[in-house]
């Protein structure tokens, strides 16, 4: 019988975190893009729903691996209310594991985000309010802590030669690609969601297109992180390529990874955008997607993001290396 | 009282005692002796001579008696590796502990500091009051020598006997050896068992890839996986005796 020492709380940890940080680096970026071309005045709602999103995502995940504690089992278990909180010792120390280190950029982004999300939070919030000082320099500093809270789980899983699935530098590039894509995904559900597809406003028709082109983009690079994550393991040959085996048809996760990961989560989003931004990408049509696509396709790209997780973690997991 | 004063009374102390430099000297030598022998380093490690393990469990019954060690959990266990086809087969055991390794994963992953390994001798202990158990020294560990005890909510594993050893006695696993299979000592003593073991036996260690650089070492260790049945072309058996976990 196998052991999941991390289970659904890690899981769900690792994409809400993941999404909340691709948000922040993807809601900072565009607002700093229009830094000093306007840019960031046109597309200031979607800066704005990643703003929003962030925070709550990092804090609604972090809170979840609390569960996984074993010293909050403990305390459940046996009534011991300090050791609730025993996880402040993370943060009474700092040292080389990613854990620590990743612990510590999480805490520093979900402050951050806060603050960038603070900004945003009056109704009539646009960009050249009294707060777009404080929001910029946020922005500064939410592009690298959403980046490096989006890459430090790959490192965390990948630090562990006694776990050769995830024992790659690729993992930490594909779950980084694949945060940035949720967060993307996030924004497009947010805002068509609370906004409709305004298809007369050629505005937020130029919103919605960044969006989902950028979305097609990074689905292709996880596409490619992908590829050379199974490849890379695959070649190794030894252990990495016998835990790997997992992942091929007869495998115990094949049907979840191939049609759960890359059909449901990679190619069919990429099949309905590409509908929608190749005709606008190639003739300058200009674009424009019912609402009902866009929300399929942000939550086709969620669900993809979270099956992800579920079945790196869990094949990591149940794999073991070979020889002793 | 100031430096001066306290330089003073001392000096006035020792004249008190004795004047004479031979005293003096003598003083210092058997001062010099004593802190040698605390600060003097030992690195423990133990030798495993399957060749005598019977496969008695004796010492996997000891270690839960010693610790209390929660159902369905161990620090240390014996397994039974068997392989071949009728008539040419064989069982072979292979107990199992922490390998209180020189470059411990365990010790890189923990976030808190919890787990650490002690410079004085070597051995890997976690601190209960700082560990918050989040498994990643679990999922670390190459041999799957850590789980969490249900009790505390932290990560437990074989630490050498700590408070027996610090007794000059020796683990409370090798103590109960009916065969004599497990030898404890220090590795800096030239003239230890276990040294002397390692110099003339071809010992081996588990899973050296990992570069860990276990302080466990088998003479005579089978060191052969289920997985490796189909490529012999023989039936392998491996049973480690442990509920619920398969050998990783």
């Amino acid at each position: 019988m196998f052991e999941l020492n991390w289970g659904l709380p890690v899981i769900g940890y690792l994409f809400l975190a993941g999404a909340g940080a691709g948000a922040l680096t993807v809601s900072s970026s565009v607002l700093l893009r229009g830094g000093g071309g306007g840019f960031g005045g046109d597309h200031f709602r979607v800066a704005k729903y990643g703003a929003l999103a962030a925070p709550v995502m990092m804090a609604v995940g972090t809170s979840l691996i609390i569960f996984e504690l074993g010293s909050f089992k403990a305390a459940l278990d046996h009534g011991n209310f300090w050791w609730m909180f025993k996880w402040i010792n993370l943060f009474l120390t700092i040292n080389l594991s990613p854990m620590s280190i990743g612990s510590w950029a999480l805490m520093v982004a979900i402050l951050a985000s806060a603050a960038y999300a603070y900004t945003f939070i009056p109704k009539d919030a646009h960009s050249d309010d009294h707060r777009k000082d404080l929001r910029r320099k946020l922005a500064w500093a939410g592009v690298p802590l959403g980046i490096a809270v989006g890459i430090y789980t790959g490192v965390m899983l990948g630090a562990m030669p006694s776990r050769p699935l995830w024992n790659s530098p690729v993992l930490a590039a594909l779950f980084l690609v694949s945060a940035i894509s949720t967060g993307v995904a996030t924004i497009m559900l947010l805002k068509a969601i609370f906004e409709g597809s305004h298809n007369g406003d050629t505005q937020a028709n130029q919103s919605n297109y960044l969006l989902s082109a950028s979305d097609l983009l990074l689905i292709g690079l996880e596409l490619v992180a992908v590829f050379l994550f199974m490849m890379f393991a695959k070649l190794t040959i030894g252990a990495p390529a016998e835990a790997l085996k997992i992942l091929f048809p007869g495998g115990q996760m094949a049907n979840l990874f191939w049609i759960g990961f890359i059909v449901v989560g990679l190619l069919l989003p990429v099949v309905i955008e590409m509908k929608y931004v190749l005709p606008t990408l190639l003739n300058h049509r200009p674009y424009a997607i019912p609402m009902g696509m866009e929300i399929l396709a942000a939550s086709l790209v969620l669900i993809g993001g979270f099956v992800l997780r579920y079945v790196i973690v869990v094949a990591g997991q149940i794999t073991h290396p070979i020889g002793l | 009282m100031t430096e001066h004063a306290k330089n003073l009374s001392r000096r006035n102390a020792i004249k008190a005692v004795g004047a004479s430099v031979a005293t003096a000297a003598v003083v210092a030598v058997a001062t010099d002796k004593s802190q040698a022998k605390s600060d003097r380093k030992v690195h423990y490690a133990m030798v495993i001579d399957t060749r005598r393990c019977t496969g008695c469990h004796a010492c996997t019954v000891a270690c839960k008696a010693e610790f209390d060690v929660p159902l369905a959990a161990n620090r240390s266990w014996v397994e039974y590796v068997e392989k071949g086809n009728y008539p040419n087969v064989s069982r072979n055991f292979l107990p199992r502990l922490c390998n209180q390794c020189s470059k411990p994963q365990c010790v890189d992953v923990c976030p808190t500091g919890a787990t650490y390994k002690r410079s004085e001798d070597g051995i890997v202990v976690v601190d209960a009051d700082i560990c918050i158990g989040c498994k990643y020294c679990v999922q670390a560990c190459p041999y799957d020598m850590r789980f969490i005890n249900p009790r505390t909510g932290t990560a437990e594993k074989c630490d050498f006997c700590i408070h027996r050893v610090k007794q000059g006695l020796v683990p409370s696993c090798v103590n109960t050896c009916q065969g004599r299979a497990r030898i404890f000592g220090d590795m800096l003593d030239p003239e230890s068992e276990v040294s002397k073991l390692i110099a003339n036996f071809p010992v081996t260690v588990l899973r050296q890839e990992m570069g860990t650089e276990p302080n466990v070492y088998y003479i005579d260790a089978d060191h052969t996986g289920e997985q490796d049945g189909e490529r012999m072309g023989q039936y392998v058996r491996v049973d480690n005796f442990r509920p619920d976990k398969e050998r990783r």
